[in-house]
C-alpha cells in the first residue's frame, strides 16, 4: 500500500472540505453551462442519482466493512415499486412516493441484514458478501420471469413524479431536485459518520474484535448502517425509475451492483465525496466514449482493469491522491476544548 | 412410477456432476488458499470457449475438449503468479479482485463472440436406450467423466506423497512451511488445478447449453453456495453441496411454479447455510 504523498501536517484537515464544495459549486452552476442540451441535463442527473446508490455501497463496505455485491436490489426492488403504484394506483406524489421508495429500501435492507449480520453467531464477511450477492442475483431472476412485473422486458413509460400540480420531466427541474436529495442525504450521512456513531463505526473497521470485548454489540451497530445505506439505495432507486421513466431486472441485479462498487472504489472508498467522484468520473468518461465505436466495445474490460489496478496498487483510490490517511479516517464528535461527554 | 424414478435421478445426476466439476475447483481454492475466487465462472467460459475456436478452426473436437483444461490450467498459473498472490492476505480484496478478473475475461469474449449466442455440436450425439428409456450419450459421458475425476482426485490427494503435502498444507500452512513443504507452488499448483477443472467443465458443457458470455455468473453463485453449504476446508463437503443444490434445482421445478423454483434454490441454500455455517462435513466430524 503506497502511503498518500500529502502527508505534510500543513494539509491535514484541508483537501476534503475543498473538493467538497468544490464539488457542490460545479453541480450548482452545471445545468447553466449545459444550457440546451437535454442530452448532457439528463446525463448530469443520472450522475446524481447514481452517486447516491454509489454512497448508499460506500456506508456500508467503505465506513463499516460489508461487502455488498447486492445494493442495486434495494435500488431496484424501491424502482419497481414506484412503477408499480404509479400504474396500479395512479399515485405519484413526490410526497408519497418518495418517502415510500426509502421505507421500502430501509425495510428491505433491515431484513437482510437482520438475516445476514444478526443473529447468535457471528457470520463470516465471506457469508456476508455471499448473501448479498445471492440475494440480488435471485431477486433479478425472480423479477425476468414474473409477467405482473413486465418480466425480462422490464416496467416502461412510468407515470411522472408529481409535485403538487407539476409533473416533473427530465430536464434542470428534475436535476434540481435530484441535487437537492443528494445534498440532503450527502450531509445527513456526514453527520451520522462524523458523530459517536461514526467513531463506533471506525473503530470496528480498525479492530472489529477489540470493539465486542469494549462491550459494543458489532453486528448491531453493522445491521443499522446497512439499513440506513438500503434507504439511500431506495430513494436513488425511485429518482431513476422516473427520471428513466423505465426500470428492468438488469437495474436490480448483480451487474448494476458491481458498478456501484466500481463508483465508489475508484473514487475512493472511505469518505463520502469519493463516489461522487468515481460516479462523475466513470458515468462522463463512459459518455464520451460512447460515440467511439473502436473503444465503446471494449470500455467494460476497461473498466474491469481499472477496478483491478485500483484493488491491487490503490485501495483509497482517485481521492487518496489528494487527500492525506489521516484526513480520510477523520476526526469525531466536537473538538477537546467544547467536548465531554453529552 | 419407477420410469419416473429413474429419468428423475438421471436428470439430476447429469446435471450435477457438470456442477461437482465446478465446484471442486471452486473449493480446492477456498479452502487452501482462503480466497472466494470470483473469475470462476469466467475460467468456465474460457474452457466453453476454447472448444468453440477449436471446432471453428475446423479441428477435430475432441482435440478442443482436451486442451481447454489445460489452456485454462495455464492461464491460472499466469493469474495466480501474478495477480491472485497479492489477494491472500485479505480474503474480501480477493473477491474484488477476482471479480474484476472475471469481469475482463467476459468482456473480452463477449468482444470475440460479437454478442451473439453460439452453439457446439455434440460429439457423440444421440441417445442409448435401457428398459425402454433413452438416456443422452454425452450426458452420460459427463457423468463418468465426472466420476472418473472425483475418484482420481480422491485417489491422488491420500495415496500420494505430493497429495499428503497438500492436506498438510491444508491443515496448517505454517507448521507445512516450516517443515520445508514450499507452499508458495502448491498454491500456484493448487489454483491452477482449480482452473483447469474449471476449463474441463466449461468444455463439457459447451453442446449442453449455448455459448454466451454470460454463462458463468449463474454457475459461480451455485458454486459458491454449494462450497459454504458443504464447508470450506473439506474434499467431500463442496462435492456434497453441489449434489443438494443440484437436486434442488432438478427437483424444485416439480414441486413449485419454475418461475419461483429458479430463485427459491438460492434462497433455501442461503438459510441452510445460515442455520449451519460450518457446512455439513465441518459439523459431522467435530
Amino acid at each position: 500500500m503506497t502511503t498518500p504523498a500529502s502527508s505534510s501536517p500543513a494539509r491535514i484537515g484541508r483537501a476534503l472540505p475543498t473538493i467538497e464544495t468544490l464539488a457542490l459549486l460545479a453541480a450548482l452552476v452545471a445545468p447553466l453551462l449545459l444550457g440546451e442540451s437535454p442530452e448532457l441535463i439528463t446525463l448530469a442527473t443520472n450522475i446524481l442519482i447514481l452517486s447516491l446508490l454509489a454512497i448508499s455501497f460506500d456506508l456500508c463496505w467503505g465506513y463499516s466493512g460489508i461487502m455488498s455485491f447486492g445494493q442495486a436490489l434495494f435500488f431496484g426492488v424501491a424502482g419497481y415499486v414506484i412503477a408499480l403504484v404509479g400504474r396500479d394506483l395512479e399515485f405519484s406524489h413526490a410526497w408519497g412516493t418518495l418517502p415510500l421508495a426509502m421505507a421500502v429500501g430501509l425495510l428491505l435492507s433491515f431484513l437482510f441484514a437482520a438475516f445476514l449480520l444478526l443473529g447468535r453467531r457471528t457470520p463470516t464477511v465471506i457469508f456476508v458478501a455471499l448473501g448479498t450477492l445471492t440475494g440480488a442475483y435471485a431477486a433479478e431472476r425472480l423479477v425476468s420471469g414474473w409477467q405482473y412485473v413486465g418480466a425480462g422486458n422490464g416496467l416502461s413509460s412510468i407515470k411522472l413524479l408529481q409535485f403538487g400540480e407539476i409533473e416533473l420531466v427530465e430536464g434542470p427541474a428534475f436535476y434540481y431536485l435530484a441535487l437537492a436529495l443528494l445534498l440532503v442525504c450527502y450531509l445527513a450521512a456526514r453527520y451520522i459518520v462524523r458523530s459517536q456513531f461514526g467513531l463506533v463505526l471506525a473503530g470496528m473497521r480498525q479492530n472489529e474484535e477489540r470493539l465486542a470485548f469494549f462491550g459494543y454489540r458489532v453486528q448491531v451497530f453493522k445491521a443499522l448502517i446497512f439499513s440506513l445505506a438500503g434507504l439511500l439505495a431506495g430513494l436513488a432507486g425511485a429518482l431513476f425509475s422516473y427520471h428513466q421513466g423505465f426500470i428492468g431486472p438488469g437495474n436490480m441485479g448483480p451487474g448494476l451492483s458491481t458498478t456501484a462498487v466500481l463508483y465508489a472504489l475508484f473514487g475512493g472508498s472511505g469518505t463520502l465525496i469519493g463516489p461522487v467522484v468515481g460516479t462523475f468520473l466513470i458515468e462522463t468518461i463512459s459518455y464520451v466514449l460512447a460515440d467511439q465505436d473502436a473503444i465503446k466495445q471494449y470500455w467494460p474490460v476497461i473498466l474491469g482493469v481499472v477496478l483491478l489496478v485500483v484493488v491491487v496498487f490503490k485501495p483509497s483510490g482517485i481521492l487518496g491522491f489528494f487527500v492525506s490517511r489521516r484526513e480520510r479516517i477523520g476526526s469525531y464528535g466536537g473538538r477537546s476544548a467544547k467536548g465531554g461527554p453529552r | 412410477m419407477i420410469e419416473f424414478i429413474v429419468r428423475f435421478s438421471f436428470d439430476i445426476l447429469a446435471f450435477t456432476s457438470v456442477m461437482v466439476l465446478i465446484v471442486l475447483g471452486l473449493g480446492v481454492i477456498a479452502s487452501m488458499m482462503g480466497i472466494f475466487n470470483f473469475a470462476h465462472g469466467e475460467l468456465v467460459l474460457l474452457g466453453a470457449y476454447t472448444v468453440f475456436v477449436v471446432e471453428q478452426s475446423g479441428a477435430n473436437i475432441w482435440l478442443g475438449i482436451l486442451a481447454a483444461p489445460l489452456v485454462v490450467g495455464l492461464f491460472g498459473v499466469l493469474l495466480e503468479r501474478t495477480i491472485i498472490r497479492h489477494f491472500y492476505e485479505s480474503p474480501v480484496i480477493a473477491m474484488l479482485g477476482t471479480y474484476a478478473i472475471g469481469l475482463i475475461i467476459r468482456e473480452v469474449i463477449r468482444g470475440l463472440l460479437g454478442g451473439h449466442y453460439r452453439s457446439v455440436s455434440e460429439p457423440w450425439p444421440g441417445a442409448w436406450t435401457a428398459m425402454g428409456l433413452s438416456f443422452s450419450i454425452w450426458r452420460t459421458f459427463i457423468i463418468g467423466t465426472t466420476i472418473a475425476v472425483i475418484v482420481g482426485s480422491w485417489l491422488f490427494l491420500t495415496r500420494t506423497s505430493f497429495g499428503l503435502r497438500i492436506r498438510g498444507s491444508l491443515e496448517n500452512a505454517m507448521l507445512a512451511r516450516a517443515c520445508g513443504i514450499s507452499t508458495d507452488r502448491l498454491y500456484t499448483a493448487t489454483f491452477a488445478f482449480g482452473a483447469a477443472l474449471a476449463g474441463l467443465a466449461g468444455a463439457l458443457i459447451v453442446p449442453l447449453y449455448q455459448l454466451s458470455a454470460d454463462m458463468g455468473l449463474r454457475f459461480l453463485v451455485q458454486g459458491f453456495l454449494s462450497v459454504m453449504l458443504g464447508g470450506v476446508g473439506t474434499f467431500e463437503g463442496p462435492v456434497l453441496g453441489a449434489a443438494a443444490i443440484g437436486a434442488l434445482a432438478a427437483g424444485l421445478p416439480w414441486a413449485v411454479l419454475p418461475v419461483l423454483a429458479d430463485p427459491l434454490v438460492f434462497v433455501i441454500a442461503l438459510v441452510i447455510v445460515k442455520l449451519r455455517p460450518q457446512g455439513f462435513i465441518a459439523g459431522a466430524r467435530k
